[in-house]
């Protein structure tokens, strides 16, 4: 004596659940298009009503300001200009990274050193800078250091007699002949020094003995740049006052430096709270695991606990990295002349500001987007295999 | 004593060597510091100034609401943070709750009786003990809160109620002062208050956008989550400061800080987004499973069962974000000209009196100052919270 | 084995108080992606009748019952719950899910509400009782577990077995018909397995429709009316408790059987 199974009936569109599950979102989306729409609507008509430019037409006009230390001309189209802002955000993103990361990992070490000193200088540190405004830390580079403490030309810092620091900048020693050639030169000496360790690492675990692959690896490296600047002719230049500047050289601006010291001060700082967090994450049956099979204490950092960290640190690395690129926009409140200042100035000069603002947005996400595909890549590599 | 120092100091010759070159770094900053402080430095410039850096040119008539929204907000916090419903572990001896408090709160009890000592007047001194007696009547409160029939209120309402007050007074002290004229530290705070505050329905909305099922609402709430954090902060203020007019009706005018409300409100809606997405994530499938068998439908399911776990997973969490959008508030003074602390710190070494005599390292120091307590203070009080809410499993 | 033998499910020895099925399951399949949970479900369950299902990990014991309560959906076939028919329309979905309760391995308690408002939340906010009215009922059911005083603790503060009976109240709470229980003391630690199938027993005794997927043989052998074996999706076998257990007929039966008896 079952039930009698009727036939079930056609699900009314509003009842069934299938629609339903829809419903509430495509309302939302809706909502979110009526919005965007009637934003654009504001400004069509805000735009109509003051007559601007709302293209990327004003490229093409004269930038009628100079960049200084750089040869810009005058009459050159502002796109020239904004392509040196970039370059500039570049240099300031390369060498902030790099030096950022190694006084990071530097003091995240130090943090977990044994020695109670280093500690709580490591610690003093990080908790000090980490909750000071990143503006405040640049703020004071530029006024307190670079403006007033730094000496006048007439009587600069000449520290080791190598460098030349001043309230006009800090010179420094530079090589002369063509970086482009040294560049690819020094390319060149590490991916050759990298293969030639590899051949090393290769012949050891043949034999069984030490590698001390990095040893060969760096002094190939040494040895082949040696040579490639003996053998192209590279000189050295020292810098020296001249009058009412230097000579000779690399002049690094005042605010170029200013912006890059606060930004490896700030950024170091968090760098070394992820260091530090990764190495600690590392868990301590690895260690214990090291020590059971007689590693040695370099021997465990090296092959067991740093290849760990590192792939723990990489996400959040990259995270800072990408913060250290987006706050070097800051560069334009101590007129260091790199991307949104370029911006700033030709809006002052008269381009108009929705374009151009949105494009400087435009290129900080690009800059953003690669590297994020950069770090992602890297991630993807190093992720362990898992099941 | 002397093994402790042999083991942790002077292991090795190496180490020897670090203990000197660091334990000299640090006697000389430390040294360097205290001599700024206490001896060469010349604080006049504070002292002279100490009421537009603290708020600004803020009317006098209306300077009663910043004390009452202030006293307000202490109320809310000594009541919220005693009146949770978990068994606090306290010290048994009076000594040990003091130390317990001196530690928590030492710090802020030091500024505040410098800023005290640096105003001067019997005002300041009065304040200062409102501002004592409101925490005590806020923990009180939460106290009665655990221990009365209050226990039975829902904890939302409980944060709501305390959250109401302070949130009303200092959204009315925003609107009355004309606002060019007010800035200081009161303005970083503020704008860092109301922006998170109006930020997080926003975050919410689009945290469940991300995890939508259907695509376009999905791909349009990543697209803005993604936009937003690719971009600097400062140039989506400069962006805002000459274009912010042409996305609003012309009949509204923006000034300065409604353009930084703005755009703190949706940048930090991004960043909370992915917090919030991160506690959703992290909400076992089968609450809802739970909640769907009960019949419950799919709105209350999120807003009664997973939203609320959500956020309370990742209550430190937003308040990292909380301490990260307060120091940067610090960039609306230099994008669209609000007078906050930084602002002001820099302005009055270029006042007539000040001017060209090196005072800048110490306005920048009390500049400093103020911010470091607050950030200080509030991710240590996260942390705690942190430890707290790890806590209470049998 | 052919699965037309179900339809008579009631009039099979050893059969309780069944006048007709409350729950009917004809031809359901369910696939996900690749693989096919179920194949060709036919099953009915009586009024008051309670049917323990076994069978060895990934047979499709706990897809079966989560596609009653439509926590799973079904491809193919029909399920009538009390005569509800559960198709994709809401209110039917909605209805069968407040004549059923489900009793979950992890219990899935809501660990930001007190246990007394874990109870109370069905009542108040899908039968629509007001608060006090729903938290009597919730300390009701609480005394019926055995665990009133918990009422205003967390259900972290709570042991395992005390959690389970949370769950088991705050099902309760909804007047079901039938019981749902997907391995209710798998997850529980051996010395706390018993407090909760001593309430599921006496929830027996009281003349609930319950439908137990459980490893619990014990448990089986008392209470059940019905024991059904399931493997790979299908149902191999159907059977009073001795049958099932003291005489298998399949194959299937007779080695799952032998690995865990």
């Amino acid at each position: 004596m079952s039930p009698q199974l009727s036939t079930p009936r056609k699900v009314p569109f509003f009842r069934d659940i299938r629609t339903l599950k829809w419903a509430l979102q495509i309302l939302a989306l809706l909502a979110v298009f009526a919005m965007l729409y009637w934003l654009y609507g504001n400004y069509q008509e805000n735009v109509a009503k003051s007559s601007i430019q709302t293209d990327l037409r004003f490229l093409d006009n004269p930038a009628n300001f100079t960049i200084p230390g750089n040869d810009l001309d005058q009459s050159q189209p502002v796109r020239d200009a904004f392509v040196e802002g970039f370059l500039n955000t570049l240099r300031v993103a390369f060498i902030g990274i790099a030096l950022a990361t190694i006084l990071g990992t530097l003091i995240g070490i130090a943090r977990l050193s044994k020695n109670f000193m280093v500690r709580t200088l490591g610690t003093v540190y990080v908790e000090l800078v980490r909750n000071l405004p990143l503006l405040l830390l640049l703020t004071f580079m530029n006024l307190a250091v670079v403006l007033q403490a730094f000496p006048r030309i007439e009587n600069a810092w000449l520290p080791l007699d190598l460098f030349v620091v001043s309230n006009r900048g800090i010179a420094i020693p530079w090589f002369i002949g063509s970086p482009a050639q040294l560049g690819i030169g020094i390319l060149s000496a590490a991916l050759l020094a990298f293969v030639v360790a590899k051949i090393r690492i290769r012949q050891a675990d043949k034999t069984g003995k030490q590698d001390r692959a990095w040893l060969v690896g760096i002094a190939t490296f040494v040895v082949l740049v040696i040579l490639i600047w003996l053998l192209f002719g590279y000189g050295w230049e020292l810098p020296y006052v001249d009058g009412r500047g230097t000579t000779g050289g690399l002049r690094l601006d005042p605010s170029f430096f200013a912006l890059v010291a606060s930004l490896v001060i700030y950024t170091s700082s968090h760098i070394a709270e992820i260091v530090r967090g990764s190495i600690l994450a590392v868990s301590r049956g690895q260690g214990e695991a090291a020590d059971a099979i007689a590693l040695s204490g370099s021997q465990k950092m090296r092959l067991i606990i740093l290849p760990q960290a590192f792939r723990i640190a990489m996400p959040a690395l990259g995270n800072q990295y990408l913060n250290l690129i987006k706050n070097s926009s800051l560069g334009a409140t101590i007129s260091y002349f790199e991307l949104t200042q370029i911006a700033q100035i030709t809006v002052g000069n008269g381009s108009p500001a929705v374009p151009a603002f949105s494009l400087t947005l435009l290129v900080y996400l690009a800059i953003s987007l690669v590297t994020s595909l950069v770090v992602n890549f890297f991630n993807r590599r190093l992720a362990l295999v898992e099941r | 004593m002397i093994t402790w120092m042999r083991r942790n100091l002077f292991r090795s010759i190496t180490d020897t060597i670090l203990t000197v070159i660091s334990g000299s770094i640090l006697g000389y900053v430390i040294f360097q510091v205290f001599q700024f402080v206490f001896i060469t430095g010349r604080w006049e410039i504070i002292q002279v100034n100490l009421k537009i850096l603290l708020v600004g040119r803020f009317p006098e008539e209306l300077m009663f609401l910043v004390g009452f929204s202030i006293l307000a907000t202490c109320f809310s916090i000594a009541s919220l943070a005693s009146g949770m419903n978990r068994p606090i572990d306290q010290p048994p001896t009076l000594a040990g709750k003091l130390w317990g408090l001196f530690q928590r709160f030492g710090l802020i009890i030091a500024t505040s009786a410098f800023l005290i000592v640096l105003a001067g007047d019997m005002a300041a001194v009065l304040f200062g003990a409102y501002v004592v007696l409101s925490i005590f009547a806020g923990r009180l409160f939460g106290l009665a809160r655990r221990n009365t029939v209050l226990k039975r209120l829902p904890g939302w309402l409980w944060v709501a109620i305390n959250a109401t007050l302070p949130l009303v007074l200092i959204f009315l002290t925003m609107g009355q002062a004309a606002l060019e004229e007010w800035g200081g530290f009161l303005i970083n705070f503020y704008l860092a208050v109301v922006s998170i505050a109006l930020s997080f329905p926003l975050g919410v909305m689009l945290a469940l956008g991300r995890r939508s099922t259907l695509p376009l609402l999905r791909w349009l709430s990543t697209a803005y989550i993604e936009l937003i954090r690719g971009a600097p902060l400062f140039v989506l203020l400069l962006l805002a400061g000459v274009a912010l007019e042409f996305f609003i009706p012309a009949s509204i005018a923006p000034d300065a800080i409604f353009r930084a409300v703005t755009v703190f409100t949706l940048f930090t809606a991004a960043y909370l987004a992915e917090v919030i997405r991160g506690g959703l994530q992290s909400i076992p499938k089968g609450q809802a499973e739970a909640g769907k068998a009960l019949g419950l439908s799919t709105f209350r399911i999120t807003f009664l069962i997973t939203l609320p776990q959500a956020l309370r997973n990742v209550i430190p969490a937003q308040i990292g974000q909380f301490i990260s959008l307060f120091k940067d508030t610090t960039l609306a003074g230099v994008a669209l000209s609000v007078f906050d602390l930084l602002n002001v710190g820099t302005a009055i070494t270029k006042q007539d009196d000040y001017l060209g005599q090196g005072l800048i390292y110490e306005s920048l120091a009390f500049v400093g100052l103020l911010f470091w307590v607050g950030s200080y203070v509030m991710s240590r009080e996260s942390q705690r919270i942190e430890k707290k809410l790890g806590v209470g499993i049998r | 084995m052919s699965n037309e033998v179900f339809k008579d499910a009631s009039k099979m020895s050893g059969g309780r108080e069944s006048d007709d099925a409350i729950i009917v399951i004809e031809g359901v399949f369910k696939r996900f992606k690749d693989f096919e949970a179920l194949k060709n479900i036919n099953m009915q369950v009586g009024r008051k009748e309670v049917v323990v299902v076994i069978g060895p990990s990934g047979s499709g014991k706990s897809t079966l019952i989560r596609c009653i309560n439509r926590l799973e959906a079904h491809d193919d076939g029909h399920i009538l719950v009390d005569g509800t028919a559960l198709t994709t329309d809401i209110r039917n979905i909605q209805e069968i899910r407040r004549e059923t309760g489900m009793v979950f391995q992890n219990f899935n308690l809501f660990p930001h509400l007190t246990v007394l408002t874990n109870v109370a939340i069905g009542p108040r906010r899908v039968r629509g009782l007001s608060k006090s009215a729903a938290e009597e009922l919730a300390m009701e059911l609480l005394t019926r577990v055995k665990i009133p005083e918990q009422a205003d603790k967390f259900p972290a503060q709570l042991s395992g077995g005390q959690q389970q009976r949370v769950a088991l109240a705050r099902a309760l709470a909804m007047t079901p018909k039938v019981m749902l229980f997907d391995e209710p003391t798998s997850a529980l630690d051996p010395e706390m397995i018993n407090e909760v199938l001593d309430a599921m027993k006496e929830l027996a005794q009281d003349g609930m429709t319950m439908i137990v997927v459980t490893h619990e043989m014990g448990f089986a052998r008392e209470v059940a009316d019905r024991v059904v074996f399931m493997d790979k999706g299908e149902i191999v076998e159907v059977g009073t408790p001795s049958e099932i257990f003291d005489n298998p007929k399949e194959e299937r039966t007779k080695k799952f059987l032998s690995q865990i008896l």
